[in-house]
């Protein structure tokens, strides 16, 4: 199966819980094999889309197309769609292997069929020795991966993951990140993930979908929504970034100014035709991330302003700065980061230095 | 571990003991005292006996009427575990109607045994049911109903939704997750519920006493012979019957205290 086609498509999706509206129209295509995330502060419904993709919940409006057929009313145990509860959701009155083998023999598997199958899957998540054990005598790393065993041996087309590695700890969460990707290259089912945390969605995903306030803000690569976020929230939400408010200037090959208080600021606006037919004048933002801020030298003419420093954080491999540039009646607080050096950092603190980026590393979002 | 002087905590712990040994030690008369003779009011300590548990045998009245406690028991615990654990299912999770449910369920509990008695009694003439077992039977599923919905209620919404969920989303239907998922974290309470159930009517009284037709259960029955006086065979009686709540009140709380699964097995 290739990534190019799609194997599930929301047409203008809604949902509202009583009168409340919590998706709006939501168009999205999730693409056969793809390790998909939809990434979210809490509120902004990404939970409410993986539920309507599973079944939990039903539609307000709109259509969940499976390989170009309406499946919005097909009923959540037709789906061949299978769930990772962000609780686990465990049966606790069954062993490990019974759990596991849940999804197969309510089907009425042949027991020889669903024994092996079970000890499969649960050889796949590293949990052989574990198939007699109860749910509660297994760490949450473990039950992690009893509810993946118990979602993938059904073989579904897709499997929803819903904050899956919420409970975990800080390095069982990167443990168990890795082990999701590579899990999900060696079955090659799509994965949809839901969770808040951008580090976990760029780590793993494909392709990220962040959602705010019921709405689909941007659909893209990891690197794409690093470098050429379409929005404010999204520049602001996806990692560290520095956004400095301004007026676009007129556009001049492939770049456009935009005056700000720290003066005459240069992005670079190529493959983005929303930006380059924007007005002159319009409201916008300059965004430039803090590895793309770099004290300026002799040579360095665009994009140059001057700041102090306020404040130097050692970051293990990075430093970064604080720093208040502009006027002081309209001093704009930045952040710089550089790697770290054993014998120290070339700035210190209270000294005030000459900046720049480079415009190619400029990015402008509208406001 | 106590902060408290010591003399005080001594004195603390005479307190607790007198206390105890007040009111419970009633509770050991007949026990002790049923492995002796009574005669003329005066206690025979030289030799204890088993000659009232032989008597006790032999006494066909309470026999008799300790048979028909223990049918009106599984009778009250089946219709009571069946009709609580469905209206307990029906309700959860449903808010209309809910508050006034567990009103009407709670009221008989709650009520002077007395008004409830009177009030079936009331209601078994006018629908012109005669008075039997089948009444008492009636009278105690009511009276014990809310205690097996409550238990199994609050088992259910301890119950993770998401289980229920999960269950669907691997293919169940409907039928399987109730048989597969629900029931068996149900059961437990159920159990719980259904021996809280058999103690309340084992030793039900007033109700019962309103409600029967010609066949007494034990506790009526002790009652009818208290007013004619005592015989040693009671304190046997006695015996035996505390020893068996005890019994049950321990089975009870292993059923219903939640335990880990998992301690069990290792």
């Amino acid at each position: 199966m290739s990534q190019n086609t799609d194997l599930l498509t929301l047409r203008s999706v809604s949902k509202s819980y009583g009168t409340v509206p919590v998706l709006h129209d939501i168009d999205l295509s999730i693409r056969d094999g793809e390790f998909l995330t939809v990434l979210g502060p809490s509120g902004s419904g990404k939970t409410t889309v993986l539920r309507l993709i599973g079944g939990l919940e039903p539609l307000s409006s709109g259509e969940i197309q499976l390989d170009g057929q309406d499946i919005s009313r097909m009923p959540i145990n037709r789906r061949p769609f299978n769930t990772v509860f962000q609780d686990y959701a465990l049966f606790p009155h069954m062993t490990v292997s019974g759990n596991v083998g849940y999804g197969l023999s309510v089907r009425h598997l042949k027991r020889k069929e669903i024994a092996r199958r079970v000890g499969e899957a649960l050889e796949l998540v590293q949990l052989g020795r574990f198939a007699e054990r109860f749910p509660a005598q297994l760490s949450g790393g473990q039950r992690q991966r009893v509810a993946l065993a118990r979602a993938l041996i059904c073989q579904p087309r897709l499997i929803l993951l819903d904050e899956p590695l919420a409970a975990l700890d800080l390095e069982l969460r990167r443990q168990m990140q890795e082990f999701l990707k590579s899990i999900q290259r060696e079955i090659k089912t799509t994965f949809l993930f839901v969770t808040h945390d951008q580090e976990e969605a760029i780590g793993m995903a494909d392709r990220i979908c962040v959602m705010q306030a019921g709405h689909i803000r941007q659909l893209g690569t990891p690197h794409e929504l690093y470098y050429k976020p379409n929005c404010e929230f999204v520049a602001r939400f996806f990692g560290e970034n520095n956004l400095v408010a301004g007026r676009l200037g007129p556009v001049q090959d492939g770049q456009r100014p935009i005056e700000t208080a720290l003066g005459r600021l240069v992005c670079s606006i190529s493959d983005q035709p929303h930006l380059k037919a924007a007005p002159d004048g319009a409201n916008a933002f300059a965004a430039f991330r803090p590895e793309a801020l770099r004290l300026a030298d002799a040579n360095d003419g665009d994009n140059r302003f001057s700041g102090s420093i306020a404040e130097l954080a050692f970051a293990g491999s990075s430093t970064v700065a604080t720093i208040m540039a502009g006027a002081d009646d309209a001093a704009q607080r930045l952040r710089l980061r550089m790697p770290s050096r054993i014998d120290g950092s070339a700035l210190k603190s209270g000294e005030t230095v000459s900046l720049c980026f480079a415009p190619h590393e400029g990015h402008l979002v509208l406001a | 571990m106590s902060a408290l002087p010591r003399p005080s905590t001594i004195f603390l712990a005479a307190i607790t003991t007198l206390v105890a040994v007040l009111l419970y030690s009633p509770l050991f008369v007949p026990i002790v005292s049923s492995f002796f003779i009574i005669s003329h009011g005066n206690v025979d300590w030289s030799s204890p006996t088993l000659s009232t548990y032989v008597a006790l045998a032999g006494n066909h009245d309470i026999l008799a009427a300790l048979r028909t406690t223990l049918i009106v028991g599984v009778c009250t615990v089946v219709l009571s575990v069946i009709s609580g654990t469905l209206l307990a299912l029906y309700y959860h999770g449903r808010r209309s109607g809910r508050s006034i449910l567990q009103f009407i369920v709670f009221l008989p509990f709650l009520m002077p045994p007395i008004i409830s008695g009177l009030a079936l009694l009331i209601f078994f003439r006018e629908i012109g049911l005669e008075r039997s077992l089948l009444t008492v039977v009636i009278g105690h599923t009511v009276f014990v109903l809310a205690i097996v919905y409550r238990t199994v209620l609050m088992r259910l919404q301890s119950m993770s939704r998401t289980l229920v969920e999960a269950s669907y989303d691997l293919g169940a239907s409907g039928w399987q997750t109730f048989w597969r998922i629900i029931l068996p974290n149900l059961s437990s309470a159920m159990v719980g519920g259904a021996i809280l159930a058999f103690a309340l009517s084992f030793d039900e009284t007033m109700i019962t006493i309103l409600v029967t037709g010609t066949q007494s259960t034990l506790p009526v029955r002790l009652w009818a012979m208290m007013r004619l006086g005592f015989s040693p065979d009671i304190n046997a009686l006695v015996a035996l019957i505390l020893m068996f709540t005890v019994l049950l009140c321990v089975l009870a709380a292993r059923f219903l205290i939640p335990k880990q699964m998992a301690t069990e097995r290792n």
